[in-house]
Formats: C-alpha cells, structure tokens, sequence
C-alpha cells in the first residue's frame, strides 16, 4: 500500500493533523477509492505544547484501533503509522509521531548555534541576523538570541529555519528517505504567520527536493522526484492583545506577506510543489488567549483546521499522473483555495459547498451519532441486544477492556471536545446538536416522518444494529464493534435523514 | 390424533379433571352412546398449537422490537400464553356445562374446567418454552433472535 508521509509543523501543524485524524477515524477517504497508509511525523520543538500532546494522544488511540479491529470497517479505515511500524525491524512499542529535535531543550539559540565559538565577523553577522527581543519560557523579555526553544521559536522563523535544518541529517528523515516508494506522496503543514511552521516548511521542502545531493540517505531519485503537496495556513484567528507578548495579531499579515514573498521564488517559484493549498480567514471571532507558549498552547479546534485537512484528502485525490516531477520540479503545478457557499459567523453543512458536503456531512455525521450512542444508549444494550450477544460477543467483559474503555471512549470523547470547540469558536463550525436527541443531531436535516415510520431514536439504532449483525460474520470483536456501527449509522442516516454516501 | 392430545392432557393418566370431563373432551356423544361427539382434545390441542405459535410469531417476528427483547418481555407474553390458553380451555366445556350440551351421564363441575384449562396452560406455556429455546426459527427474528426464558 502506498504511504503518505505528512510532516506537520509547529501548533497548527498539530492542529490540523488533529482534524485529519478526525476525518480519518469517521470514514472519509480520498476520490477514487485508493488506499493510502498515512505516516504523520509532527515537528514541533515546543514538547509541552497541548496541542501536539492530544493530537499525538488521538494518534495513539487511532492506532491502537486499527491494530486490533484492522481498517475495512468504515470507520477507522485509513492505517495510521509511526515511522518505527515502517521499518521492518522497527520496535513498534516505541514509536513515535514526533520528530525528535536535538539541543533545543533548555538550550538558548546561541547555545545551540555556538555563537561563542563563531569567529568575530560570524558572530557579528549572527548579531545582525538575530537582534531583536522575544520572551523567554517565564513570560520575560530576552534577546533573541537567548530565546530558550523549548517554547518554540516564538513567532522568529528566523531562528527556526537554524534549528530545523538538522531535519536532513536526523534518523527518522534517513527512515523516510530508505522507505520512500514510487507511489509514495509526502504532504507539508505549517502556518506561515508564526515562527515554528513559517520556517519549517522551506527547510523541509529543500532538503526533500534537494535529496541528491545529501550522501547520507538511501532513496534519494524517489524522494527527489516524489510528489509533494503543501498547506501553508495564512491567518486565521485573533489573539488578545498583550504589549509584553511577541506575537501580536498586526504582525501576522506582515510576516504572511513577507514570507510568501519567499515562497515566490523558493517554493512555489521554483516548482518544488506539486500542489498548494492556501487558507485563512479573515472573520474578526472571539480573540484567542496570547501565550508565546509558555502557557501550553491550548487552542480551541477550528474550522478552518478541518478546511485544511481537507486539503491532505484532496491531495490524495490527485491521480499520480497529475503530479508529476522531472528532476525534483514539479511538473504541472497546482495551487488551490478553499471557500464557502455563504460567508456565515455559524457554518453548518448547508454552508459547505456540494464537494465538501458530500464528502464529509454523512461520514461525520455518523461518527457523531456512533458517540451518541457509546454516551447514551450503550450500557442499557450491551449483554441485551441480540448485536451485543451475537459471537463474537461485545459483552460487558468487553467493553470493559482496553480496547473499547481507554481507546475507542477516549477517542469518542476527543471527537465530542472537537466538534463542542468547533462550535464555540468564531467563527464557528456547529453542524450537531449533540445535546439534543436524535431527530434534532443534524441540524438542518429533520428526519422524515409519517403513519409507518418509527421514531428515530436509540431503539430504532439498536434495531439497525441487530438488522446489520444478523447472519454477519466478523474477524473479531473489535471489528465487529467498528463495523457494526459504520453500517448501522450509514442507514439510519441516509434513510431518514437523507444525507447522501460520498462519491467512491 | 385424539389418544395423542387425551394422553397429553390427561398427563398421561395423572388426570387433573374428572373421568367424565376426558370423555366429554374425547367426543362422547350426547345420546351417551358413543365417541362421535365433537372431539374437544383434537380442537383444544390445535387451538393450543396456534394461539402459542401465534403469539410467539408476534413477539419474534411481527412486532419484533428490540424495546420488547428481554427476559421479562418473555416471560410477560409466557403468561399470555398461559392465560390465553387457560381461557379457552376452561370456557369451552363450561359453555357445555352451562347450556347442557354434553351427555347428561356424564357429571361435569367447574373444577373440572379449571384443571383443563390449567393442563392447556400449561402446555401452552411448555410448547412456548420449546419453541424459544430451540435455535429455529427464533434466529430468523431480528431483535429477538436471543430471547428465552433466561436471557437476556
């Protein structure tokens, strides 16, 4: 199976990689129907960041699902791997989806670039290249040059672009590069208004198209030629504004501009992209908290992070004919925006576009439905529904074990937070009502009704689950339970609600 | 086919009715001179037969709701049966007893309806347990293809 290979840098990076795993888990798959393997790598120096910490716990738990219930029940049907579950003889116990950046903990910027050891005229040009001030992890003013990057790079690409270019001579670069295939895709996420993902993504875009000249690595001819997609994120929310703080929202247009200026003539310029996804939003919503980073980084789900995942589905629906390269240019470059029917504060599916709606208003719906059930209806069923008892049985024993309590619940419960921070943020994208009951879970979609239709409620889903697992056969429990709720949740919204199966 | 159901419902000689209300039910006519009556047994035994099978149909198959799947569900329309199979048991030869069409040899009490609707009952209530532990045709049903009389 092909492998797409998405390097996620910085906060967003994490973010929207925390939206594509969401897609993933409900079912939505890439036009024309072919399988990819997806190997996220994140790249982010701020470790403590909470972003990249449920985003690599989602991860895990998407993982652990697919290992035990495999990936042909509907949801979950898109293998997530570490690049040790890569390597043949890699120990898959200790892999990991981040990128290990050397020297940056604890280690100031001049630390790291050894400005002592530079000669005078370096050390003076390293002067002039990094003045100015920052903060450091206490929330107090430095000079850039003593900026601590366990924090990140704190809005300072130009620091950044240093610290990451290890990434050409790091491990799991080599194991990419030694695993690469002919088929293989690798797709870039970053921000370009902030520090981390603004000087990420050059950096790593370089050393993949400039893979021939590095003697360290194995592969170079494919992964020089490899098609590559790339999503740079523009501005797209607000932050309170602090004087103390280095990031300031007047800062975001003018770093967005200046950068792709570069892009001009270092990314998209040069052909090194096949396909390139622009968003941003420029809807003045609720002001995010201003935290450089020392405060966790924990920023609500946005919109626009699911438009943005979007683009990793539409890049794998781009036949390999469309993205080719001739000495690691790209051929017939692409670049892509992304829209709404309506400029609305509130986006429900009826604001999506046809496309959009399609492909993800059914797969998300009946995600959102399968939590409801688990939240709502699953204890009274289990031992008691004929889809409970059935062999292989999901009995209490069951459900009590790993597998369904730590991750399927865990995972569920980060789709609700997802979907409930969606709904909070401005703008908002609330298309549930997952308080409500059933009939109101869609908004703008009333189940339909008359004389012989029965309720649709959790009896009726409990009567599509015993509908969908009578005389079916299941490999093992965890597939069943997968499965079951696929099918079950497919009818029940498709039937009643009218949502519509996206195009195969 | 009526020594078939006397011996079932006569509990095979542990008879809990009167000698004369087996002979009724066997179809001893009312001259009182042979068994050419109406042959009670053979009715009552089918009737037994349907009314269980229909009202098992009706749980398994035609309302089959899995809001009506569990053991108290079974053993709610258990008692239907029961009762339904009582009712028609008993009625029947008190309608005899009442408006005196049987043989007037033959000395028939209200007891005696009682303990033949209590033997129908139970057989009702026996046939049912049959028909719902065996694997078939309780499987066709959809949401009620694991209900017996002990899960779930």
């Amino acid at each position: 199976m092909p492998r797409l290979f998405i390097f996620a840098i910085g906060g967003t990076g994490s973010r929207v990689l925390r939206s594509l795993t969401m897609l993933l888990a409900a079912g939505v798959k890439p036009v024309g129907g072919r399988e990819y393997e997806i190997v996220p790598v994140i790249i982010d120096p701020h470790k403590g960041n909470e972003d990249l910490k449920r985003t690599e716990r989602l991860l895990w738990n998407y993982r652990s699902i697919t290992k035990e219930a495999g990936t042909g029940n509907g949801f979950f049907s898109t293998r997530i791997a570490t690049l040790d579950d890569i390597v043949p003889s890699g120990n898959q116990a200790r892999g990991s989806f981040t990128f290990g950046l050397q020297q940056v903990s604890n280690t100031r910027f001049k630390e790291y670039i050894d400005l002592h050891q530079l000669s005078a005229p370096s050390r003076a040009l390293a002067d002039i290249l990094f003045s100015g001030k920052s903060v450091n992890k206490h929330g107090q003013e430095v000079d850039l040059l003593d900026v601590e990057m366990d924090i990140g790079f704190v809005g300072n690409p130009n620091i950044g672009s240093v610290v990451l270019n290890q990434f050409k001579d790091s491990d799991e670069f080599r194991v990419i590069a030694s695993n690469f295939k002919q088929d293989d895709r690798i797709f870039i996420i970053s921000s370009i208004f902030g520090g981390t993902g603004a000087a990420g993504f050059p950096v790593i875009l370089k050393n993949i198209r400039g893979a021939m000249a590095n003697t360290g690595i194995d592969g170079r001819g494919f992964l020089q030629d490899a098609p590559i997609g790339a999503l740079s994120v523009m501005p797209y929310f607000n932050i309170e504004t602090d004087e103390k703080s280095p990031i300031q929202r007047a800062d975001f247009v003018a770093k967005t501009k200046a950068a792709l200026h570069y892009y001009k003539d270092n990314v998209t310029g040069n052909g090194s992209v096949n396909a390139m996804y622009y968003i941003a939003d420029d809807h003045i919503g609720r002001p995010y908290k201003n935290d450089p980073g020392n405060g966790g980084q924990r920023n609500d789900a946005h919109f626009v992070e699911l438009a943005s995942a979007l683009a990793v589905i539409d890049f794998l629906s781009i036949p390999a004919t469309e993205l080719r390269c001739d000495n690691g240019r790209a051929q017939d470059p692409v670049y892509k925006e992304f829209g709404i029917r309506n400029d609305a504060g509130a986006v429900t599916f009826a604001e999506l576009e046809d496309g959009t709606e399609h492909m993800v208003a059914l797969r998300l719906s009946q995600l959102a439905l399968f939590r409801k059930f688990v939240d709502e209806a699953l204890e009274a069923a289990k031992d008691k529904q004929p889809w409970s008892m059935d062999a292989p049985a999901l009995d209490g024993r069951f459900f009590s074990d790993t597998f369904h309590r730590t991750h399927v619940k865990e995972f569920l419960t980060a789709f609700g937070e997802w979907l409930n921070e969606m709904a909070g943020n401005q703008r908002s994208f609330a298309p549930f009502n997952l308080s409500g009951a059933i009939p109101a879970l869609v908004k703008g979609r009333q189940p339909d009704s008359g004389w012989f239709k029965k309720n649709v409620d959790h009896v009726l889903l409990n009567e599509q689950l015993n509908k969908t697992a009578k005389g079916a056969v299941h490999d093992s429990a965890h597939s069943k339970l997968i499965g079951l709720f696929f099918k079950a949740t497919e009818h029940v919204l498709t039937s009643r609600f009218g949502l519509n199966a996206p195009q195969a | 086919m009526t020594d078939l159901f006397a011996a079932l419902y006569e509990w095979f000689g542990l008879l809990p009715y009167s000698r004369d209300m087996g002979d009724h039910l066997r179809g001893w006519d009312i001259l009182c001179e042979s068994y050419t009556g109406t042959p009670w047994y053979v009715y009552m035994g089918w009737l037994m037969f349907a009314v269980t099978g229909l009202l098992y149909a009706i749980q398994y198959h035609i309302w089959d709701r899995s809001s009506f799947n569990k053991k108290h569900h079974w053993w709610l329309v258990a008692l239907a049966v029961a009762g339904v199979n009582f009712l028609i048991a008993f009625t029947i030869p008190f309608n005899a007893i009442q408006s005196g069409d049987h043989c007037p040899d033959l000395y028939l009490t209200v007891p005696d309806c009682l303990g033949f609707g209590f033997s129908n009952a139970l057989w009702g209530f026996i046939l049912f347990v049959v028909i719902t532990t065996l694997p078939f045709p309780r499987r066709l049903s959809t949401n009620c293809r694991q209900t017996t009389f002990w899960k779930p």
